[in-house]
């Protein structure tokens, strides 16, 4: 995935979809004074400077589905483990709820389930019926919307063709007002994720730790990159 | 144990396992029997259209089979059926092009919401108690016929008044013929966030009388006067597509943003630079770019044409305007002024646009006029990289719609009702809050408190329609016919509508069904003037002129065009045509509502109170929903509630600290909430969202937050009769200990009181 800082205007567009499409729980005004809201993606803001000179900077975070996932090793059950495809998996019927992931995760990209979700009749009937529900106990995590990735291929399977670059969209990329997240195969040189990954403007998050992130983030321009080219 | 003993314990605790199932109430409920053809697992994708916001963006409804439990001609059952499951943009729609923003991703939720109203209800307890009892359809309709039987043979139709959000398409035509075949002035149109003011300032500067569609995807330099385009302004969806693509949509360009505005708000936030100045300076400041930009001859006066001779001094080069003398009124400095004006004009197309807390004070009628000046000065006004106008769609459903009277306003109709025992004997209301979206000075409460007989449509008790006599509660719109006109964020004419994407959960009724019902039971007159069985034949006659132009849908015949057209969710015409921007209507602001006046005197009142739609609630009509209490604010990052957001100077000076609670008092009352300190907001100004604190707007809503409309001064915008909004100040002092919740907040920050479970 790659997500141009250029474009987002952290609008948050991204959050309330994957909410919507991953039957994310919302935990209650108690529960999120302790800091336990699940947002599988959110929007990071910055300020820097004093007033008068103030700037303002957003960075949408979900999973950055490391290549050397620090949160994979930690688990006892084999429930955080790699995919074939280069996914951060989490199985959920294999978690114990240990929640070594979460701390060795340094993106803080984890959420437990402290209790069982409750959705107020008939809040339930908007439950994606592709995505399981989790249950007390569990970790769950963005999964770049496996299902819509699974269900892609087996379109194209059944149509007897390779996916197309673009098909696949998670929500928080089919939503994005800016068109600021573009998701693709990293595999592919061709795919336009990987034609955006190697801008000038790419940079990883945490890069620097050894986790291979495979979001790139594509550095804000400034006015005058403009006026000098 | 031995084995023997264990089995039949086993059989035993499975035997009681079974009867537990029995005991569970949803074994025991009925299955009706399936209405729809639907294949478990395979989602359908049905058009529909966001009636969230204005913007009127074209949505997808991922519609899949999934167990409901409903009522059923009184009988509670579980009915397999269509639901939705998810909402996207339409990719094929003009205004939005397949994306949405955070409060139309969370439009489900007001289709499944645990606390809307399910079936017609009567008042059982005195006004304002909340209590009230079911009745059926047909009691409830034949309670709203009588009362208008009554004014009818009593010849007192002009007591009658409603109350609607404002409307467009066909339910405004439609809305107005029932009004009109009752012989009932207009409906009042009502909402905190109307735009009637840019859309008079466009009508005088430039003829069209609607939002500019702002043309940012091939702009160079975007001047930003207060509009939070990015956040909750006009047309947001399309103007973050437009700022994406101005932004890194066109190799080597990149556009420029500058944004104008006390506080950063979330257009503010992704501006190259953003420039606090003072609240309401923001017409002078634009004629101060103007000043430059003429004495620099960057610019010949004559460009402006038309919107230029409507400012006082504009052939004369503006001598009022200098930089200097703009510095001591807008307190940005003059050499900012002057840089700005040079990279405005030397870096066209450049775009100016004006909106929210600049167009909502006293001066926010001349602060247009003076921004559409800088537009034709820019020579951006109808120019691609410009300003455009929507040709808008103006169906038609006949003579009787075009005959109905002016509605006036809210404050004109509270006037009305207070002028004397029954001037209002009746009032409909459809969906509008104004007793939550109007300051308490207002005295909307004590005036419908007034009215004998007060009937709502809306789906929700809020404080308005706890006010109701009887309640016919409509369909969520996943449920309806929906229909809409946009009147920006494209320069297509786009004449939309969907057909229901699912059917509906609660015993409701759609309302333009209902009063079609409630005319044919008068008969008469209002029977022949709305001679459509239902709401979709109505539809279907008002877009059949269509099939004759040119555009997204051609068909031979009017069935093959209606189906059609359903199916891509509406019509869009073929070409891009902005209306042609000419000579306007002319204004009677004069130059001196360039200085911004203000309800209390600057010695008890120190502060400018600056009220902001926030991006998940907007304007408070969203604040029941729990996706959108949830998801954090993107600035301020609190969920679950409301802020006073504080200068971090000024909060040292009163001795606030994040989280106190502080109080907020202007000369019309005071309210409290906590403080939240940020950098990005001047020192003499305190801003709060409004959206929260409801008294009455279900589980998630009530009782939360504090509400700073109620507390707004009843100040109008000078030459027009808009509220204005930003015009109130206010005293700050801190009260105690108070709450406040971050997503940003980290760990440590955690409560004491918390252990692991």
């Amino acid at each position: 995935m790659v997500i141009d800082l250029d474009r987002c205007t952290g609008c948050e567009a991204c959050v309330v979809a994957c909410h919507a499409e991953n039957n994310i729980a919302t935990v209650g005004e108690d529960q999120a004074a302790r800091a336990r809201a699940m947002h599988w993606i959110r929007v990071e803001r910055y300020y820097e400077g004093e007033f008068p000179n103030v700037k303002t900077k957003f960075m949408p975070v979900p999973c950055q589905q490391c290549g050397a996932a620090p949160c994979e090793p930690v688990c006892p059950t084999f429930a955080s483990y790699h995919t074939i495809e280069g996914l951060n998996g989490q199985v959920y019927n294999r978690c114990i709820g240990t929640r070594y992931c979460a701390n060795a995760c340094p993106y803080n990209t984890r959420f437990f389930n402290f209790y069982n979700p409750v959705w107020d009749k008939p809040l339930d009937l908007q439950l994606n019926p592709d995505v399981s529900v989790r249950s007390e106990g569990i970790m769950e995590k963005c999964t770049f919307c496996v299902q819509r990735i699974k269900a892609g291929e087996v379109q194209a399977a059944a149509e007897k063709r390779l996916v197309k670059d673009g098909e696949i969209q998670p929500a928080c990329v089919q939503s994005c007002p800016t068109q600021a997240m573009v998701f693709g195969d990293l595999s592919d040189p061709e795919s336009e994720a990987s034609r955006l990954a190697r801008s000038n403007r790419a940079t990883r998050l945490l890069d620097e730790l050894g986790t291979f992130p495979k979001v790139t983030y594509l550095q804000r321009g400034s006015w005058h990159d403009n006026e000098n080219a | 144990m031995e084995r023997r003993d264990f089995l039949k314990i086993s059989a035993l605790s499975g035997a009681a396992a079974a009867l537990d199932a029995c005991g569970n109430p949803e074994h025991q409920l009925i299955r009706f029997i399936p209405e729809e053809d639907l294949t478990p697992g395979i989602a359908t994708w049905k058009p529909s259209v966001c009636t969230l916001c204005p913007a009127g963006c074209g949505m997808l409804v991922r519609v899949m089979q999934g167990d409901a439990e409903v009522v059923r001609k009184g009988q509670l059952g579980l009915l397999k059926m269509g639901l939705a499951k998810k909402l996207e943009g339409n990719p094929a729609h003009p205004v939005n092009e397949g994306k949405l923003c955070p409060r139309g991703q969370a439009g489900l939720q007001v289709t499944y919401h645990p606390d809307r109203i399910r079936t017609p209800l009567v008042r059982s307890g005195p006004r304002g108690s909340g209590q009230f009892k079911e009745v059926t359809w047909d009691e409830a309709t034949k309670q709203l016929a009588g009362q208008l039987s009554a004014l009818a043979s009593g010849k007192q139709q002009d007591r009658l008044a409603m109350v609607v959000p404002p409307l467009r398409g066909v339910k405004k035509s439609l809305l107005g013929a029932f009004a009109a075949a009752l012989k009932a002035p207009a409906p009042v149109e009502f909402a905190f966030l109307d735009g009637g003011v840019v859309a008079a300032a466009d009508a005088a500067s430039f003829g069209p009388a609607e939002p500019p569609t702002a043309d940012l995807g091939h702009s160079n330099y975007v001047l930003s006067f207060g509009a939070d385009f990015l956040g909750t302004w006009n047309s947001p969806v399309a103007q973050s597509l437009a700022y994406g693509r101005m932004r890194a949509g066109r190799p080597g360009k990149r556009g420029k943003l500058v944004h104008f505005e006390p506080r950063i708000s979330l257009t503010a936030g992704n501006a190259d630079e953003w420039i606090p100045c003072r609240p309401g300076t923001e017409g002078a400041l634009a004629l101060s770019l103007c000043h430059v930009i003429l004495r620099d001859k960057l610019a010949p006066a004559a460009d402006a044409g038309h919107a230029g001779t409507l400012i006082e001094g504009w052939a004369q080069g503006l001598p009022d305007f200098d930089p200097e003398k703009a510095e001591q009124q807008t307190g940005v400095p003059a050499a900012t002024i002057v840089r700005i004006a040079h990279e405005a004009a030397t870096h066209q197309p450049a775009v100016a646009l004006a909106g929210d807390s600049a167009t909502a004070h006293t001066s926010g009628l001349f602060n247009a006029l003076a921004v559409n000046a800088l537009n034709a000065l820019l020579g951006s006004a109808g120019k691609p990289g410009g300003i455009l106008f929507t040709p808008a769609w103006t169906p038609s459903l006949g003579k009787t719609a075009e005959k109905s009277q002016a509605g006036g306003t809210l404050p004109a109709l509270v006037k009305r009702i207070q002028s004397g025992p029954d001037a209002v004997k009746a009032l409909l209301l459809f969906g509008a809050n104004p007793v939550f979206a109007a300051p308490a000075a207002m005295q909307v409460r004590e005036a419908l408190e007034k009215v004998p007989f007060i009937a709502s449509f809306g789906s929700f008790i809020d404080e308005t329609s706890i006010l109701a006599d009887v309640i016919l509660p409509d369909h969520s719109p996943l449920e309806s016919w929906l229909d809409d006109a946009p009147v920006s964020g494209t320069a297509r004419t786009v004449a939309k509508v969907a057909a229901p994407a699912m059917e509906p959960v609660h015993n409701t009724r759609g309302t333009p069904d209902v009063l079609l019902d409630v005319a044919h039971q008068l008969g008469g007159e209002a029977a022949t003037a709305l001679p459509w069985k239902s709401y979709d034949e109505a539809l279907k006659a008002a877009f059949a002129p269509l099939q004759h132009e040119k555009g997204s849908v051609s068909a031979t015949d009017p069935d093959e065009f209606w189906s059609k057209v359903r199916e891509q969710g509406g019509w869009w015409s073929a070409e891009e045509k902005s209306l042609p921007v000419g000579g306007g209507k002319g204004s009677g602001v004069a130059a001196t509502a360039a200085a911004p006046a203000f309800d209390g005197g600057a010695d008890a009142y120190a502060f400018h109170l600056l009220p902001f739609a926030t991006q998940m609630q907007y304007d408070g009509s969203l604040a029941h929903l729990p996706w959108m209490q949830e998801a954090p604010d993107p600035l301020s990052t609190v969920m679950w509630g409301s802020w006073v957001e504080l200068n971090p100077a000024t909060a040292k000076k009163l001795g606030i600290e994040q989280g106190n609670l502080v109080e907020v008092a202007s000369q019309h009352g005071s309210v409290r909430a906590p403080a939240l300190l940020a950098p990005g907001i001047a020192p003499d100004v305190v801003a709060m969202p409004v959206g929260q604190g409801h008294e009455s707007f279900t589980r998630y809503a009530s009782e939360r937050g504090a509400n700073p409309i109620a507390i707004l001064a009843p100040m109008t915008v000078t030459g027009t009769d808009a509220l204005a909004w930003a015009a109130t100040r206010v005293k700050v002092a801190r009260v105690g200990e108070g709450k406040i919740i971050l997503f940003g907040a980290r760990l440590h920050e955690m409560p004491e009181d918390v252990k692991h479970r």
